[in-house]
């Protein structure tokens, strides 16, 4: 997918573009109003990502041209702005998600998966990765197309490895996709096992290769090396 | 006391002790000037007898005339001379009354012979006139304390209440709502002073508060950005070779560090916008099912905990913020999570104007201070704002939330009415 991430803490985008790059992705980036501007006006985007706080501008001006050019181009809002107001503004301009910062990589790259599966309108709601094959609208998952039955936190819990797959997802990102990040929850995040415990045996009954790891203790990793 | 009641009994006082030593005073006077003139008559009589008895040689008879009698008394000549004024009765004949009389006992010499003269007069008159000064004297101050009494009750009153309407104004003063003491109309000087003056510290106290808020705001929003920066570069850094579990011990370290800095900088930020109302999307709200789903949401970690809840949920509509139900039900069950031991329980009941949350957990009855804000036990995972915000909420759509130890168990109850 191609993407463009208009940010301009240096420190951010650098984490996020190598986050992203790879698997066919393309990044391009942006680290002002008039750069991110010229770049909208230029190219369509599978998704982007706009930072509300730039230094030469307001973020949702930038909502504001899309709409106007009728550009269907993804847009996710990453900001510091914890506001429901400007949450709300910017869902009205035609965003498709809010994400505030901090955020956890894999949470991001959940999120813009989503905006473009929900973007590619051929209605291809298949994410597949080897035998394993997941609709996300109909929420069935098969291997080796036999189905089997998640539940719906296991469901969402494999949503989230796929979209994050060769990537080292923390527990920690793992409870607040699953629970929100508002649940003030303990740092305790021993109750993840269960659910990865129960959708890994599930996987491996079904014929499915071992993919989940787990990592120095502090979260998984689905597929890669 | 009131400095009205203060001045008035001073003033008060002083008026009456002033009106009635020259009362006194008066009543001297005038006695002894009545007195002096009555003594000046009863020389004028006595000149009259004695030129009388100068020119005829005899005694005029001891005649009665009207307010005077005059009496003869032959003296011994042993008997020396006396001439003195003193206080007598005076029988009035006429009225059969007796009368109080001023007396001349004098002596006179008629052919040789000594006679003493009593000559009375009736001091009636000028008694009269002394009770009648007294009265006056009384009637005008005792009108004259009537009169200070109304004007203090009244008049001082309607003089003070611009004092008592700004001092009002004062006392309700609540900094976070910004609006202004009301200018008084009064043409007092002292009280325009305090009216500026106060409206000046008002403004002041705006600006320092305003200042701090916009200050606090704003560090929490700027930390966001090398939080969000700390964040991802944790996650990159994640992604390459692999840790010992020893780094990786060291980096779920981090991220706890991290994230509870970041959920204390959210709270922090959360709380500032419900002290200033900028949470807007009020609306109905289905406790019941909130609720529902929020204990469902919340299953894995009773779970883990190996908790059991008991549950009684009645139908309960509310008007507030979705956001802000959400975050309250979060911490009211945060809470009881945390705080709870293994294998404890829960006990949620939710009535129309009630909600009410019992957990298990340490047999120690908790103080007023815990919804304090950093308010935690020493033992506690949390940051301590999780109750300061659930009573905040509260606040903010005049709900009460209360805390009760009973039965070794931790009781918070949220009335949503108090009035009902």
């Amino acid at each position: 997918m191609k993407i463009l991430v208009i940010e301009d803490e240096k420190a951010v985008l650098d984490s996020i573009l190598a986050y992203f790059t790879g698997e066919g992705n393309i990044c391009e980036h942006a680290a002002t109003y008039v750069a991110a501007a010229e770049k909208i006006a230029l190219y369509s985007y599978d998704c982007i990502l706009l930072d509300l706080g730039l230094p030469d501008g307001e973020g949702m001006q930038l909502l504001d041209m899309l709409k106007k050019m009728k550009k269907k181009d993804g847009v996710l809002i990453i900001s510091a702005r914890h506001s429901l107001d400007s949450k709300l503004a910017g869902l009205d301009l035609g965003a498709d998600d809010y994400l505030v910062k901090p955020f956890h990589l894999s949470e991001l790259k959940a999120r813009v998966s989503a905006i473009v599966r929900r973007k590619n309108f051929d209605g291809d709601n298949i994410i597949t990765y080897n035998e394993i094959s997941i609709d996300v609208l109909a929420m069935t998952t098969t291997v080796n197309g036999k189905a089997i039955v998640l539940t719906r936190k296991e469901f969402d819990l494999l949503v989230y490895f796929l979209a994050n797959k060769g990537k080292v997802v923390t527990k920690n990102a793992m409870a607040e996709h699953l629970w929100g990040d508002e649940m003030d929850i303990s740092d305790d995040f021993d109750f993840i096992y269960t659910h990865v415990k129960n959708l890994r045996k599930k996987l491996l009954e079904a014929g499915s290769q071992d993919y989940l790891r787990s990592l120095y203790g502090i979260g998984y990793k689905f597929g890669g090396s | 006391m009131k400095l009205a009641n203060k001045y008035n009994r001073v003033n008060l006082i002083t008026s009456l002790v002033v009106l009635v030593i020259t009362g006194v005073i008066y009543y001297i006077v005038i006695h002894f000037i009545l007195t002096e003139k009555l003594d000046k008559d009863l020389a004028v009589e006595e000149d009259e007898i004695k030129q009388y008895v100068a020119t005829y040689h005899k005694l005029p008879l001891a005649s009665s005339y009207i307010d005077q009698q005059v009496y003869y008394k032959a003296l011994t000549d042993t008997a020396p001379d006396v001439r003195l004024f003193h206080y007598t009765t005076y029988n009035n004949a006429k009225e059969h009354e007796t009368e109080p009389g001023r007396s001349l006992i004098t002596s006179v010499k008629v052919n040789g012979k000594r006679y003493e003269v009593t000559i009375i007069k009736s001091r009636v008159e000028a008694e009269d006139l002394v009770r009648i000064i007294l009265l006056i004297t009384i009637a005008v101050t005792v009108i004259l304390l009537a009169a200070l009494i109304l004007i203090n009750r009244f008049v001082l009153n309607r003089l003070w209440k611009p004092f008592y309407t700004i001092l009002n104004q004062m006392k309700t003063y609540e900094l976070a709502k910004m609006d202004d003491i009301s200018q008084q109309q009064t043409n007092i000087d002292e009280f325009k002073e305090l009216n500026d003056s106060a409206n000046a510290m008002a403004a002041r106290v705006r600006q320092d508060y305003k200042e701090l808020k916009s200050f606090a705001d704003n560090a929490s929003h700027e930390m966001m950005t090398p939080l969000a920066i700390i964040n991802s570069k944790l996650d990159s850094l994640l992604q390459t070779d692999s840790f010992t579990p020893e780094q990786g011990a060291i980096l779920e370290d981090v991220y706890h560090g991290v994230g509870r800095l970041f959920r204390l900088n959210q709270s922090l930020l959360l709380l500032a916008k419900i002290e200033n109302n900028l949470i807007p999307d009020v609306q109905d709200i289905d406790m019941q099912e909130l609720l529902t789903n929020k204990i469902r949401q919340f299953q894995e970690l009773f779970e883990k905990d190996g908790l059991s809840l008991v549950q009684e949920l009645g139908p309960s509509h509310l008007r507030m913020s979705r956001y802000l139900a959400d975050i309250l039900l979060n911490n009211l069950f945060s809470n009881a999570i945390r705080h709870n031991h293994n294998g404890g329980t829960i006990e949620v009941f939710l009535h129309p104007n009630s909600l009410q949350l019992i957990n298990t957990g340490k047999d120690i009855e908790l103080d007023d201070k815990l919804f304090e804000r950093f308010a935690k036990s020493t033992a506690s995972e949390g940051m301590g704002l999780g109750l300061a915000i659930t009573k905040q909420i509260c606040a903010l759509y005049g709900f009460v939330v209360s805390y009760q130890h009973k039965d070794q168990k931790h009781c918070f109850t949220v009335v949503f009415d108090p009035k009902i």
